[in-house]
């Protein structure tokens, strides 16, 4: 019972569902499931699958859905932020970086320290001695330590989704969300940028939750494929056990949904 | 065709304003001599008035600064309530026709208004500089507000930035860099305007071109003229460095 903090699953749903007002069908469907900590998880399923749905009701930022669902241990509900101290421990890397393009990439990265320290001293930018060892540790990963002064808007899109990611690790959390991290990268770079992402993940104990469109690329990176469709989770297996029966349902359901439904 | 009622009617209009007003043409023929006259008492220019003028230009460069300085005070308000993205419809709307309602009213006429209002002196000067300023900056504060991208303030927001984190390391830096360039550009308008302010009264260097005019004085009225040509020419050649500091 001591370690029971740290026993919990990183993440647990038990029936969610969720339905846009006015929508016809729910983007999640009594969804259940349990992430354990350190697993590194894709999410598969075409645009409008409930996939985005799913990472931001993790981040607490979901409105009006039912159901239970808790985070490292801690409740969220719906409609309701979560803690400074609970957002600090989600990272979330977004499709379209969400960097401030006019400020350095240093700078950038010294934001994923604002959820750790008070509001007075960031804003009197007072940074401590661990804030920037952990800033430089995070650009040396995604090894930009070299661009460090320079503008967000003058770099490459896989740069600067490396600039995310090294916000998101100088965040040190225990979890991170990715929402289609690569989908706005070229087929390469997009590899390169989730070979990253999940391994600076796996040296670091974090657990990982990205979704994508692509199964193969997502396959080769995760321990384990969820994939949803019309809001339901249609596929749940580890990478290692996945058949070509899975890849084809993941293909198809990647692509087009419709198609799916005949095959249920 | 169908263009010849639209010539008959500018005819019209040229010829009536040739005719009805008290034009008399061949005063244009005659005052070529004038002009040469005029001209060759300006010359040689008449630098004995510097000390005079560098007083006035000193005027008019506190009257620009301390204009600026009350439109954006003013805009800092203005810009917030005519923001798309923070006001309602039924505030930003009738915020911003109000905005394009000042602009339209041309300085020299509100220069006029203030000295009328608040008696002669670099005051009305101050006080209608910022009056027109204001259309304009306050214009330039929503859209800077307005363009501000979410999305990196919603990452902060996820990753347990407090409000006024995202304030000051979301907001802000997305922002601060279109304000400032917006403000120096305004006040380099202010500064130039506000050469000519004098003229009506409303202090600076511009009331020594109408005193020197006035009594027939030319030489020294071209040292006036040819040090606001030079400094308007500074003035243009600073700006543009600094835009290109901003871009």
């Amino acid at each position: 019972m001591t370690t029971k903090t740290r026993q919990h699953p990183a993440v647990t749903l038990s029936s969610v569902s969720h339905q846009y007002s006015g929508a016809r069908q729910a983007t999640l469907d009594a969804v259940s499931l349990t992430i354990p900590k350190r697993e590194r998880v894709a999410l598969i399923g075409p645009s409008g699958a409930g996939k985005s749905s799913l990472l931001a009701l993790l981040d607490g930022r979901l409105a009006s859905w039912t159901g239970q669902a808790s985070v490292l241990g801690k409740t969220v509900l719906p409609g309701q932020k979560l803690s400074r101290a609970h957002r600090a421990d989600i990272g979330f890397v977004f499709q379209e970086f969400a960097l401030i393009e006019r400020a350095s990439v240093w700078q950038n990265v010294l934001n994923g320290r604002l959820g750790r320290m008070g509001t007075l001293a960031s804003l009197m930018g007072r940074f401590s001695v661990e804030d920037e060892r952990a800033v430089t540790q995070a650009l040396e990963d995604v090894d930009l330590i070299d661009l460090t002064e320079r503008r967000t808007d003058q770099l490459s899109g896989g740069q600067r989704q490396r600039v995310a990611i090294a916000r998101c690790l100088a965040q040190e959390p225990k979890l991170i969300l990715a929402d289609e991290p690569i989908s706005n990268l070229d087929p390469m770079r997009a590899e390169a940028v989730l070979q990253l992402l999940t391994s600076l993940a796996a040296k670091r104990d974090i657990t990982v939750i990205f979704s994508s469109h692509q199964p193969e690329l997502a396959s080769k990176f995760a321990d384990r494929i969820l994939s949803l469709a019309d809001g339901k989770i249609i596929v749940d297996r580890p990478t290692s056990e996945l058949t070509s029966l899975d890849m084809r349902v993941l293909y198809q359901a990647s692509e087009q949904p419709q198609l799916l439904r005949k095959i249920g | 065709m169908r263009g010849f009622p639209l010539t008959l009617a500018l005819v019209a209009v040229v010829i009536w304003s040739g005719v009805s007003a008290d034009i008399d043409l061949s005063k244009l023929v005659s005052s070529g001599v004038r002009m040469g006259d005029f001209l060759s008492r300006m010359y040689p220019p008449n630098f004995s008035v510097w000390p005079e003028v560098q007083k006035g230009l000193l005027e008019t460069l506190r009257i620009a600064i301390l204009g600026t300085l009350g439109s954006v005070f003013i805009s800092t308000f203005l810009g917030v309530l005519a923001a798309q993205t923070l006001m309602p419809a039924a505030v930003y709307r009738p915020v911003r026709s109000l905005l394009a309602l000042i602009r339209s009213i041309p300085l020299i006429l509100v220069a006029m208004l203030m000295v009328g209002a608040v008696g002669l002196g670099p005051l009305p000067g101050i006080l209608a500089i910022t009056f027109h300023a204001t259309g304009m900056l306050a214009k330039f504060y929503a859209e800077a507000i307005d363009d501000v991208q979410p999305a990196p303030v919603l990452a902060l927001d996820s990753m347990g930035a407090s409000g006024l984190q995202r304030l000051k390391f979301g907001i802000w830096p997305q922002m601060a860099p279109v304000i400032l360039r917006d403000t120096i550009f305004r006040f380099e308008l202010n500064l130039r305007e506000s050469l000519v302010l004098g003229v009506v009264g409303a202090g600076g260097v511009g009331f020594y071109i109408q005193t020197y005019v006035r009594s027939f004085q030319y030489d020294k009225a071209a040292t006036v003229a040819i040090v606001i040509a030079v400094l308007i020419v500074l003035i243009e050649l600073i700006n543009s460095a600094i835009r290109r500091k901003f871009s």
